[in-house]
């Protein structure tokens, strides 16, 4: 394992020690809640990965690389970031996704875009945001996340 | 409906990927096996770093004091408000979809516009258990910077936010604001903590938690089932 796996399981299992010590019932929420976020995710996350399996084997990273470096650098970061838009990644995929990309040779500029998108800004969850918030706020948030993502791209392009 | 049926409707892109497999394999053999090839590889990552993340996340959600950050996330409260918005969505369980009403709720109790676009933002985009995941595939320095210019970013956009959509522009008194206690089952995931902390008001049903009839209510109980409630879902008015 490297140092940050095993940095995240010391830290974990220290706080949760730590809790067990302070609060038993109040750890044993913390558990059950911890179980049924991920049962809720399990299979859907299943779903995600074995797609993303697929459509790699079909469409190999360096083959993606390969399209992406024969476009335009800003062209290829909007589209990265529309596409991040319409897809329902949870992050701890999306990582090491964006780390077989880059691998192949995938732009520091499009990975941004898509990882910033993919969380920041949701069309699938946009009836509900607006439902919850009127339409001017959730339009209004959506747009300018969607703007300030390939903004956050660009400036990372440029400083690594 | 009938069980298979309802899990079928529940979960129609995990049988379009099972059909996409099928019907590739069957077309060409080596390009399925190489699918499933790839797929280990995410299994192997996610099965090593999705346990530890649920835990670490629920802990934080259950340890820091939301009440007293809520406090200060009012209009006057200018630089503390928006310091704790950071906090509370980076520190927050569930799914974004639980932090709308969590975050209406917030608005009801006065936290600016502005506030609650930053809470929403770094609910999203910085989660503080996924911050060592990202330096292990995209190294330290890119997730240090990424964090830096994410948060600058989240802070001009909610300023702009906050100048262009007004208080009257969400809505207002919704039909959905019902009196006595109410659970919204959009956001609930069924974790069933709810019956645990007071189980004469709250059971289960078809795998969500629902309010039982009731005569009085007992406010303490009521105050610790909300309070640990993951996804913010029970209210009461």
């Amino acid at each position: 394992m490297d140092i940050f796996t095993i940095a995240i399981w010391v830290i974990t299992a220290g706080l949760l020690v730590l809790s067990f010590i302070k609060d038993k019932v109040k750890t044993k929420d913390a558990l059950r809640k911890a179980l049924f976020m991920g049962r809720g995710m399990a299979l859907s996350i299943f779903g995600v990965i074995f797609a993303i399996g697929l459509i790699l084997a079909l469409l190999p990273p360096e083959q993606i690389a390969d399209i992406i470096a024969k476009q335009n650098v800003f062209v290829a970061t909007i589209a990265a970031a529309a596409l991040g838009t319409v897809t329902l990644i949870p992050a701890f995929i999306a990582f090491p996704l964006i780390g077989t990309l880059a691998t192949a040779g995938v732009g520091i500029m499009p990975s941004v875009a898509f990882l910033t998108t993919l969380t920041m800004v949701g069309v699938v969850t946009l009836p509900l945001e607006k439902r919850e918030f009127g339409t001017k706020f959730a339009v209004t948030r959506n747009a300018l996340s969607f703007i300030f993502a390939i903004v956050i791209a660009v400036i990372m392009g440029v400083i690594l | 409906m009938s069980k298979a049926v309802k899990f079928i409707k529940n979960n129609l892109f995990l049988l379009a990927v099972v059909i996409a497999y099928l019907t590739i394999t069957i077309i060409h053999p080596s390009l399925g096996a190489l699918g499933i090839k790839n797929s280990g590889y995410y299994v192997k990552e996610m099965l090593m770093i999705m346990p530890v993340i649920f835990v670490l996340t629920a802990l934080l959600d259950t340890w820091v004091p939301k009440e007293t950050i809520i406090k200060f996330l009012g209009k006057e409260a200018k630089t503390k408000g928006v310091v704790l918005s950071f906090l509370l969505g980076s520190i927050s369980a569930g799914p974004i979809y639980a932090a709308f009403p969590f975050c209406v709720m917030l608005h009801k109790k006065g936290a600016s516009i502005r506030n609650i676009v930053i809470i929403l933002s770094s609910w999203a985009v910085i989660k503080i258990p996924m911050l060592l995941n990202e330096a292990k595939f995209l190294g330290f320095k890119f997730m240090i910077v990424r964090w830096v210019i994410t948060v600058i970013a989240i802070l001009i956009f909610a300023s702009i936010t906050n100048k262009i959509v007004k208080d009257k522009d969400l809505p207002q008194g919704k039909a959905q604001e019902k009196s006595g206690v109410y659970i919204n089952r959009d956001a609930c995931m069924g974790c069933t903590i709810c019956t645990k902390k007071y189980p004469q008001l709250f059971q289960m049903d078809r795998k969500k938690a629902n309010v039982k009839e009731y005569s009085n209510l007992d406010m303490e109980l009521l105050d610790s089932a909300i309070k640990s409630c993951p996804v913010k879902a029970i209210e009461y008015n």
